[in-house]
Parts: structure tokens; sequence; C-alpha cells
């Protein structure tokens, strides 16, 4: 009886594969907010207006990132404070990815047959320094469709590594034709188009 | 034995009420060498719908079995290898873009080590209509059952195009359409007389598209 009351915690739980690019010569320091590495999402029931389904993501994106940054930068230095940046010798610039949004669709409140996540992050570029470089907004779909005698725990699962890969493909994609990344590229000569 | 014929043979010709039509449209020579491989891929860029997974795979089984099949890279190994190259925001969506992508080194010589010589979309979804009756079934100390009689069609409808890597044109496509009526009387026990519609559409697209890229029609 209690257990009927509490809310589903699902843990996002996907392996990404590492992008197929070539890597761009920088020595990247990558810095993971708290908010970022325990990010949950919680889904509340429209009837009750209780905690209705709690979609845990922050390890798996932190995997997601793990993966990807080294594939995309030569050398990859993680923080464990934005602070330590300027002490580590050789970073040429510090990446900080930020989760801004999430929202998750269930069929049974969207009416559609799929199950649907959609998130938006701010990424930040500094140097070691702390000073700007870049600062722009990404936005990631993903979605699963509906079967039969599948559980929410599943489709949000499928939905959830979609969208997460959506991710990977735009930033991996992306991350040079940003026009304030890829000015700051060309200045110091790392791409020159 | 002889007693259950009839029943045996109802349940067959009921359960067989499907209908398939194939179309095939050629607009360039195909063939396969020894080593050479496809992959076929579903679109999942619709808003609406996307290409069951599972679709996908049983074509690619049709394809890749007998003793004429055709070696089928298997659809999530060839989206990991291409990563990030072909997800739904970035799969190239006509063959200028293929173009494109065979520009990029490094995805040009991962399509050339799986030896792939055409890329198949798959497009297309089931749809059910025409859903009619009500079965109501009750259950009492002394037993249960169900009375009534429900009915509802299938209709598949899938595409699939095929790319040539040699010419990075379209060579054709085969499309398929199957319909059928599925019916569930229930007399005491729910007897379904389901249509394998999505099954039908598999086999039939499959088998033809092995003969198309094997140049055999």
């Amino acid at each position: 009886m209690l257990a009927g009351c509490s809310a589903t915690t699902i843990v996002v739980d996907g392996s990404y594969p590492s992008p197929l690019v070539r890597k761009l010569p920088l020595t990247i320091g990558v810095y993971y907010p708290e908010e970022l590495r325990n990010f949950a999402y919680t889904e509340i029931d429209d009837n009750s207006g209780k905690d209705q389904y709690i979609v845990q993501s922050g390890t798996s994106q932190l995997e997601l990132f793990n993966t990807v940054l080294p594939a995309l930068f030569e050398n990859v230095v993680m923080l464990d404070s934005l602070e330590n940046a300027n002490s580590e010798n050789g970073i040429d610039a510090v990446f900080v990815p930020e989760i801004a949004e999430f929202q998750l669709g269930l069929p049974q409140k969207t009416k559609l047959k799929v199950y649907e996540i959609w998130m938006k992050y701010n990424m930040k570029l500094s140097k070691a320094n702390g000073d700007y470089i870049a600062d722009w907004v990404m936005t990631a779909y993903g979605k699963s469709p509906q079967e039969n005698l599948q559980s929410v725990d599943s489709g949000v699962q499928g939905a959830a590594v979609v969208a997460m890969r959506d991710l990977a493909a735009s930033l991996t994609l992306g991350f040079t034709t940003v026009p304030e990344v890829n000015d700051w590229l060309k200045a110091n000569n790392y791409v020159t188009e | 034995m002889y007693k259950l014929m009839p029943v045996l043979l109802a349940v067959t010709v009921l359960s067989g009420c499907t209908t398939t039509e194939i179309d095939e449209f050629r607009q360039g020579t195909t063939s396969l060498n020894v080593g050479e491989s496809i992959v076929i891929l579903g679109r999942r860029q619709n808003n609406n719908y996307e290409t069951e997974g599972d679709f996908v795979e049983c074509v690619a089984n049709v394809v890749g079995g007998g003793k004429d099949g055709i070696t089928v890279v298997p659809e999530q190994e060839f989206l990991d290898a291409m990563f990030p190259f072909f997800e739904p925001r970035t799969a190239p969506m006509r063959t200028t873009h293929l173009k494109q992508l065979m520009e990029i080194d490094q995805a040009k010589e991962r399509l050339a080590q799986y030896g792939i010589e055409y890329i198949v979309w798959l497009d297309g979804l089931t749809q059910r209509s025409q859903q009619a009756g009500t079965i109501s079934c009750t259950i009492g100390p002394g037993g249960g059952g169900c009375f009534g009689f429900g009915t509802w069609q299938d209709d598949s409808n899938f595409e699939a195009e095929v790319w040539d890597l040699d010419t990075l044109e379209s060579v054709g496509s085969i499309s398929t359409d199957a319909v059928g009526q599925s019916y569930m009387p229930a007399l005491v026990v729910p007897i379904p007389l389901i249509a394998r519609v999505e099954a039908n559409a598999c086999s039939g697209l499959g088998n033809q598209l092995k003969q198309f890229i094997a140049g055999k029609d």
C-alpha cells in the first residue's frame, strides 16, 4: 500500500559510442557542476499532485561527456573545481556543461504513442584564467515508441539514450561552428576554417 | 485428429486474410561481390512516428537469410560505428547529403572497412483502424467465460530506398502495402484470429529487396 504511493525512480543507464571525428589540438579542462553530477528530474502526477517518477540521469550524462570529450579534444583534464584550472599546466580552455531544462513526455499524458525527452544545456567555454570565450545553448531531443507490455522505465530509458546521443552528435559536429568558439579557434590557429 | 481438421482449416483461412502489394522502381543497376555488404536503416526523423527497430531487424533477417542471403551489417552496430553521422538529426536525407558525408575521411574509411556497398533506408509504419465489436468476460464461483466479437484492420506501409555507395546515387526503391483484417470471436474462450500483416510486409519486402540488390529482377 505504501509502495503504491511513492514515486518510481528511473535511473538512466546507457553506453555511448565514441564519435568518429578528428581531434582538435587542444588541452581542455572539464568541470562538471554539482547540479549536473546529481541531476534528477521529478515528474508530478497531474491528479494527485505528488511525485510520480524521478528520472536520475546525472551519472549517465557524465558518462556521455566522458566519452565524447576525449574523442573531440587531444587532451582532457578533469577539474575538481574551476579555481584549479589556472594551476593546471597547459590548459587551453575550460569547458563547463550546465543542464538548464529537462522535460519528459509520457504517452499517458501526451496521448502520443511515444516517450519523449527534451533537454536544454548551457555550455560555457572560458580561458584557464576564467576569461570568457563562449557561452551557448544546446538542446537535445529523444523519443522512443510505446510498445505493448512495455514498462515506463524501459520507455523513458529508450528516449533518454536517444536524447543523449542527440546531444553528443550536436556537440561533436557543432562545437567548431559556434561563432565565438570558431573565432577563438581561428585566432589561436587551432583551426583554419 | 479428423474432427479437428475443420477447426484448423478455419483458423488457417481466417488468420491468413492479408493482402500484400509490392511495387519496385529501379533507376540503376545493382550487384554485390564477395566480401561486400549492405546495411538496412530505419528512418527516425519524423515527428509522428518512427520506423520500428523490430521491423528493420525482421527485414534484415529475411535479406540475410537463406542460401542466397546477403551480408547485412546489424543496424545498431552500424549506427555506433558511424556515430554521430547517422543519428535521427544528422542522418543524410538525400544523396546530396551522402556526397557531403563521403567528403569526411573518417566516415568514408569506416564505410569502406565494413565493405558496405548499399545503404537501404526503411521508412513506414503499421496503423490500426476499423476497430469494432465488444467482448465481455465474467467470472463467478461456478467458473467464467467471455462472449462477443471484435475485429480490426491493420495496414502496413513501408518503403525501402536503396543508395549506391559507389555512385552516391539512389538506384531504386521498393514499397509494400499489406492490409489484413483480424477477428476475435469469443464463445466462452476468446479465439484470436490475427492477420500477420507486418510479418507479411516484412517477408515480402525482404525477399524483393534481396532480389533487387542481387540484380536478379
